[in-house]
């Protein structure tokens, strides 16, 4: 069998892996349009210098240089021939195989305001070539605006913070990171950046960009009246799936490409996985999803259950959060929070269950959070204090020494 | 592979393993005698958790078959050695993002108390041809080391 996968991210590298250990004599195609793998959770080390690009390669066996893997790179796939299960670029013909797996990731959205799309000093970042792009041009500038203050945008605006740029972030909701975590913990980061003279622009929407005539950004302009002076733009406010080369193939699409629980999309033997799927493009998710199209690939039918993907875990400055579940609470629940000088906690509890949670400054151990949450497991018949629970209150061995959950 | 298999009813608590782990990952070389167990560098990576009755639970990582761990590693520090078995971490490659500490279910992985910088897990103490220094101190052999399927 031959099988080709499209995307050299972390669902398309997972899906790799997988096959060679349930078919090791297929045959892989990897086709990407980065020229290099990499973490892209890594982009903001690369941008401020503490990584080059071969140091946020996240694999470590020997993958690429199997004699039956064949990486093709540098291609941007234009169209997908779903009969002869064919890809092509432009007129180029890429490769076809006999199963394909859709993981070609997404890009980096750019709202259609003012020069954002076309000027010189305005960058995306979701891509290694996004991430060059930005160091480069940060060598000649000073000021810069950074639109979007969630995940993305915060790691932009710290990689830059080390490069010793001035940075405003314009945020259109009143928190930064706020569909990652709290008012309270968001507050937290946000005092971190401000120490270090970084601003916030929160529940401010930017409406145009003031130009210097010759393709370059002055200014970002606020609703308002207001605008933020600023020699560079970094946008981050969201992705889209990439897929456009599967217009006209016959895979069904919506946003993103439809695939049932096998992962499969409407074209039988073509799969996707990880952002291009849609379900959910964080990076365990992403990982799990491209091993489980891979068993489906192989022959081995497993549905992919894990569509939970309501979870995070931040880290600037050394302050560390995990984010599991509901971040706020809904009429009816129960909240509970904890807060000394190093640490703040908060507990949602909904019908006897733990609905989510928020750690802030110690997160060791707590992995157990997310079974907890995920699978509504109820905790009120336990007789216990929510904040003494762990693993232990549901232990259990297997035969073979593994754990189980025993609830 | 081989697996430190728990029988969690022979366990009395008594913490040896613990010790052990610490004196197995302490970055100043010296015994066990001069040990500081209230410097926060010497962490232990795994857990024993009373049940409040007399019995406790040991919490040792199980090097999963499936490990939810490397899963989640987005910079691929973490690994399952093909040959062992074992769930390594090249701290030199860490990331620093912490998605392990989420993802694994029996909450084994955890930041480093002191500095935030890296992850404390077991690591099979691998250097160690005698093998995992916790079994080796326990006096109620409530844990062992077994060649297992996985």
């Amino acid at each position: 069998m031959k099988h080709l996968i499209l995307g050299a991210g972390a669902a398309g590298i997972s899906a790799a892996h997988r096959i060679l250990k349930e078919k090791p004599q297929d045959e892989i195609i990897i086709v990407s349009q980065d020229e290099e793998v990499y973490s892209r959770c890594m982009l903001h080390k690369f941008i401020s210098g503490e990584r080059d690009a071969a140091s946020i390669n996240f694999i470590n066996d020997d993958l690429l240089e199997r004699k039956n893997v064949t990486w093709i790179k540098g291609k941007t796939l234009t169209r997908l021939d779903a009969d002869s299960k064919t890809v092509y670029a432009g007129d180029e013909k890429i490769a076809s195989g006999d199963t394909i797996l859709i993981a070609t990731g997404s890009n980096s959205v750019t709202p259609p305001i003012g020069e954002l799309r076309t000027a010189k000093n305005a960058f995306g970042l979701r891509h290694l070539s996004d991430a060059r792009a930005i160091a480069d041009y940060a060598k000649k500038a000073d000021k810069i605006a950074i639109i979007g203050a969630g995940l993305v945008g915060l790691d932009a605006g710290y990689a830059l913070l080390e490069l010793g740029k001035k940075i405003t972030f314009i945020e259109m909701a009143p928190t930064a990171l706020a569909i990652n975590v709290d008012a309270h913990a968001a507050g937290a980061y946000q005092k971190k950046f401000e120490e270090k003279g970084v601003k916030f622009l929160l529940a401010r929407k930017v409406v145009g960009t003031k130009g210097d005539g010759k393709g370059s950004i002055t200014a970002v302009e606020l609703e308002g009246g207001d605008s933020v002076p600023c020699d560079m733009v970094v946008m981050a406010v969201g992705v889209r799936p990439a897929i456009a080369f599967l217009e006209g193939s016959g895979v069904k699409t919506e946003r993103a490409v439809v695939v049932d629980d096998y992962l499969a999309t409407s074209v039988p033997g073509i799969y996707a996985a990880g952002d291009a799927a849609g379900l959910s493009g964080i990076w365990p998710n992403a990982q799990k999803q491209g091993e489980y199209a891979a068993y489906n690939m192989t022959g081995t039918k497993w549905a992919y259950d894990d569509r939970f993907a309501i979870k995070n875990t931040v880290n600037f400055f050394d302050l560390l959060t995990l984010s599991v579940g509901a971040i706020n609470p809904q009429e009816g629940d129960e909240v509970l929070v904890k807060e000394d000088r190093d640490n703040y906690r908060k507990l949602i509890l909904r019908d006897g269950a733990v609905a989510g949670v928020i750690l802030q400054g110690e997160i060791g151990g707590s992995g157990f959070w997310q079974h907890l949450i995920k699978n509504k497991i109820r905790i009120d018949k336990l007789g216990k204090s929510p904040w003494k629970l762990s693993y232990a209150d549901f232990f259990g061995v297997e035969n073979n020494g593994e754990y189980k959950w025993v609830v | 592979m081989k697996r430190i298999i728990i029988d969690q009813e022979k366990c009395d608590g008594c913490k040896n393993c613990t010790v052990a782990c610490m004196q197995a990952h302490r970055a100043t070389p010296g015994t066990v005698y001069d040990l500081d167990l209230l410097d926060p560098k010497n962490e232990a990576r795994h857990t024993i958790v009373a049940n409040g009755k007399g019995g406790y639970f040991p919490i040792f990582c199980r090097h999963c078959s499936v490990p939810d761990c490397v899963g989640a590693c987005m910079s691929g520090a973490l690994c399952k050695d093909p040959v062992s078995g074992h769930v390594q971490y090249d701290e030199s490659r860490c990331g620093t993002c912490f998605m392990c500490v989420m993802s694994c279910p029996y909450g084994n992985v955890k930041p480093d108390k002191v500095t935030h910088k890296r992850i404390l897990k077991c690591d099979f103490c691998k250097d160690d041809t005698e093998g995992p220094n916790c079994v080796r101190v326990c006096p109620k052999k409530a844990i062992h080391v077994e060649e297992v399927s996985a």
